[in-house]
């Protein structure tokens, strides 16, 4: 038999025998297809008759290959203990798509089965196993393949980055009127090191400088590394322990090189649990600092006094969401609830919640694999019902995932709630002290001074909506704005009218925005053009930053808000006057 | 009493432990030899939870139907979970009571206390076999040992509600077939599912641990009629 074994096949049975230790033998060994499980999955619940989504049923794809390899009675009569080996590329591959395709590995079924069975934690080994023979979702491969190279799981460049913190301290300082209220960079022997998600810096800056306003106000003596700085974990999610481990590695060595006391971990589910919890067992590392969720971190400022919050500040109903990560696997479900009391004035739970909460359907890198996405949004009607029954018009969650997660869900089943984080909630919420507040040197209202007097801006999109809707808040700010509603006209337009920005849809009819950036970026004339990709298609992100030229100068989704287009457009013009310079 | 049954009721049942306790050491030693992954995070939570709590409130967990989900709302499964295994073990009990301790079933309590454990567990065992093959989500989970696992029970179940009054007046053949029973079953359960409650301290021990180290266990639940 083994020689008609693939390659590729041989090489997972092979690392499974490694792989395999006393927790995961148990919860090979243990079910008895109760079935209890079952009705704990958000897949089962919402493709109902469909059994291949029960958590036994995928667990016994990769239980059977423990029980033919490793367990004596498949060794002996597989038939009777339906046990099974592997022996094609193709098993492997009908293998991916159930451990990568139709499960989250939220732990969901782990706490609701009997017997202890973590289906999630051999779900993510059986993961390892395909990742280490090259066979996953090509999404795993890219990020993964970033988090490796360039440091971080979005590709952020250390220039983008430090550029991006620059950028965000010089309008802290404007704000605050004060120097001391810039983001430190790579100072020793802080109290706090603080380390983000990547997506922060790519997509929602904001967090970052309310996370800063925070510190200041604060008074914290902290700084944000120049490297070593994300605290997501690719590892987590495709099971390579490898990575998990050199990942987590690289930001506890900063923390140690930099001195630091403490490392705090901005809003993220799965960064939290990477690296507070499970990196330092795959780095095999031992730690001489503490660690601790920027949730923890606001609530003692709260309650040392550091900080004042008014929670009118934040009237709107709000609901949270707790990630899987955090809640089943961290613990930290009373913190988030507590620090939301404290700065919104209407707190609804939702049902269920804490440990047993559904998964946002976004968990485990599922927004990272795009060839899922119709199953990942059906399976999310489970999470839109309990957003929905809960009548708030925001929802909270303290994760980075899960706000991409929600907030796709969201669309899709037109729900119209907002997805936010603490950190936005506790920054709104702020009282600034009378000495800290600043008083501007030129009092000048942002739109009448139009900040962007001069520039010209084309609007590429097929909605007409959108288009006026975003060429009134440019023009307002003094823009003059030329508009394209398709990929042709696009092209067109920007070589007759030379702008100084273009924002770009992604879906068009016609010659899409993905054809039309690649175009702009090899046409000699418009390449130098800054473009801003605005979609309300997040998980199509991918195609463009795959290409093979330059990536977009900014992203931002849709819905947009008056606030995130001129923050981005201001960001990239910003950006392009100091590269021009 | 014939020699057969002498012997089912004696040699065959201490041949048949004596195997099922090798065979069990065995598989012990098989499991021990995998290595325990190491943790090394400090805890997380609230603060008032540790490993150690967390291990008893998952051994504590199948005791206490409200603790999860399922067994909350599936408390009908539950129940029959619960009767069920009580019928094991007053099976097993009765393999032991009829050559050892014969005269304690002269108590007519203990005999319909047995009878009606028994009985309750030979029904629930013919209605999980229906539901097993009736559902096509069990049906999706089976294997051939699972259906004869569970046969083999409910059989054993039926075999032993009759044996409990351990009267031979009418012939030895019910108790014969179950002490003969008995004793395959008791050769048969380590190499089937039937052993899982070997591993359940394990699997439960070492998910305790590190659940109750993170401050996920013990649960905290807020359910919906607590909302204020
Ligand atoms: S994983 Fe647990 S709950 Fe699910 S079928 Fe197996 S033993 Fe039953
Ligand atoms: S870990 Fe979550 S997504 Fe995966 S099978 Fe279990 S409940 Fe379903």
């Amino acid at each position: 038999m083994n020689s008609t074994r693939s390659h590729k096949a041989q090489k997972v049975l092979e690392r499974m025998g490694k792989k395999l230790n006393r927790q995961i033998v148990g919860s090979f060994a243990a079910c008895v297809h109760c079935g209890m499980c079952t009705d704990s999955c958000h897949y089962v619940l919402a493709n109902p008759g469909d059994p291949t989504y029960a958590p036994a049923y995928k667990a016994d794809k990769i239980r059977k290959l423990f029980k033919r390899h490793f367990d004596w009675t498949g060794r002996v009569i597989p038939w009777w203990v339906n046990a099974k080996s592997v022996y094609t590329d193709e098993e492997l591959e009908e293998l991916k798509d159930t451990v990568f395709g139709k499960c989250t590995n939220c732990r969901r079924c782990s706490i609701n089965c009997p017997m202890g069975v973590d289906f999630a934690t051999f779900n993510r080994m059986a993961r390892g196993l395909l990742v280490s023979v090259g066979i996953m979702p090509e999404g795993v491969a890219v990020v993964s393949k970033d988090q490796w190279e360039i440091g971080n799981q979005m590709g952020v460049l250390k220039e983008d980055y430090i550029d991006t913190l620059e950028w965000l301290s010089e309008e802290l300082v404007d704000e605050f009127g004060d120097p001391r209220a810039a983001i430190p960079i790579d100072k020793k022997n802080a109290d706090i090191v603080y380390s983000i998600n990547p997506r922060e810096v790519k997509y929602d800056p904001r967090t970052i400088s309310d996370a800063a306003k925070i510190f200041y106000l604060a008074g914290a003596n902290w700084t944000m590394p120049s490297e070593g700085w994300d605290m997501t974990n690719f590892g987590l999610f495709s099971g390579d322990d490898d990575l998990g481990g050199a990942v987590a590695r690289r930001l506890y060595e900063k923390v140690e090189e930099l001195g630091g006391k403490k490392l705090v971990i901005s809003e993220c589910g799965h960064g939290y649990r990477s690296t507070r919890c499970e990196g330092q067992n795959w780095a095999q590392y031992d730690l001489n600092f503490e660690m601790e969720s920027s949730v923890t971190t606001m609530l003692r400022y709260i309650h040392e006094g550091r900080i004042k919050v008014d929670k009118s500040s934040n009237t709107d109903p709000v609901t949270f969401h707790d990630s899987c990560n955090n809640a089943r696997s961290c613990g930290l479900t009373e913190e988030p609830r507590e620090l939301l009391n404290l700065v919104a004035e209407e707190f609804r739970e939702m049902y269920p919640n804490r440990a047993e909460n559904f998964c946002c359907t976004g968990g485990g890198g599922a927004m990272s694999m795009s060839e899922y996405t119709p199953r990942r949004l059906k399976s999310a009607k489970i999470k839109a019902d309990q957003l929905a029954a809960t009548g708030a018009k925001y929802v909270v969650t303290s994760c980075h995932n899960c706000v991409d997660g929600l907030s796709d869900l969201i669309k899709h089943y037109k729900l119209g709630m907002k997805v936010t984080q603490l950190v936005n909630l506790v920054a709104e919420a702020l009282v600034v002290p009378e000495k800290e507040t600043a008083v501007p040197v030129e009092e000048i209202p942002a739109a009448a001074a139009g900040p962007l007097d001069g520039y010209k801006i084309l609007v590429v999109d097929d909605e007409p909506d959108f288009v006026s809707f975003a060429s009134a808040i440019l023009e307002d700010h003094g823009a003059s704005v030329v508009n394209a509603f398709n990929g042709n006209e696009a092209l067109e337009v920007a070589r007759r009218e030379s702008p100084d920005l273009i924002t770009l849809d992604i879906t068009m009819p016609g010659k899409d925005g993905k054809q039309v950036f690649e175009s702009m970026r090899k046409d000699p004339q418009l390449k130098a053009i800054p473009v801003c990709i605005i979609t309300g298609q997040p998980e199509l992100r991918k195609l463009i930053y795959d290409r093979s030229v330059p990536p977009p100068n900014g992203y931002i989704d849709k819905p947009i808000s008056e606030e995130s287009l001129m923050r981005n457009v201001r960001k990239i013009l910003e950006i392009k006057q100091k590269a021009t310079k | 009493m014939s020699h057969l049954l002498h012997f089912a009721e004696h040699t065959l049942q201490e041949v048949a432990l004596l195997i099922m306790a090798i065979v069990y050491t065995t598989r012990l030693i098989w499991l021990m030899r995998f290595k325990a992954g190491k943790e090394r995070q400090a805890n997380t939570g609230k603060g008032d939870t540790s490993s150690r709590k967390g291990i008893i409130y998952s051994w504590a967990n199948i005791a206490m139907p409200w603790a999860m989900e399922s067994s909350r709302k599936k408390f009908f499964l539950y129940s029959q979970f619960v009767i069920f295994h009580l019928g094991v073990v007053a099976a097993i009990g009765l393999s032991f009571i009829i050559p050892y301790a014969p005269q304690l079933l002269g108590s007519q309590v203990l005999v319909a206390v047995l009878q009606v454990i028994i009985g309750a567990a030979c029904l629930i065992g013919a209605y999980r076999i229906i539901r097993r093959i009736a559902s096509n989500y069990m049906r999706a989970i089976s294997s051939p040992d699972d259906y004869f696992s569970l046969v083999l029970l409910t059989v054993w179940f039926f075999f032993a509600f009759w044996s409990v009054p351990n009267n031979t007046s009418g012939g030895e053949t019910i108790l014969l077939i179950y002490f003969f029973m008995t004793a395959f079953f008791l050769i048969y359960v380590p190499f089937s599912k039937i052993s899982h409650y070997l591993y359940y301290p394990f699997t439960r021990y070492y998910l305790g641990k590190t659940l109750g180290k993170r401050g996920v266990y013990p649960v905290r639940r807020y359910s919906e009629e607590a909302r204020s």
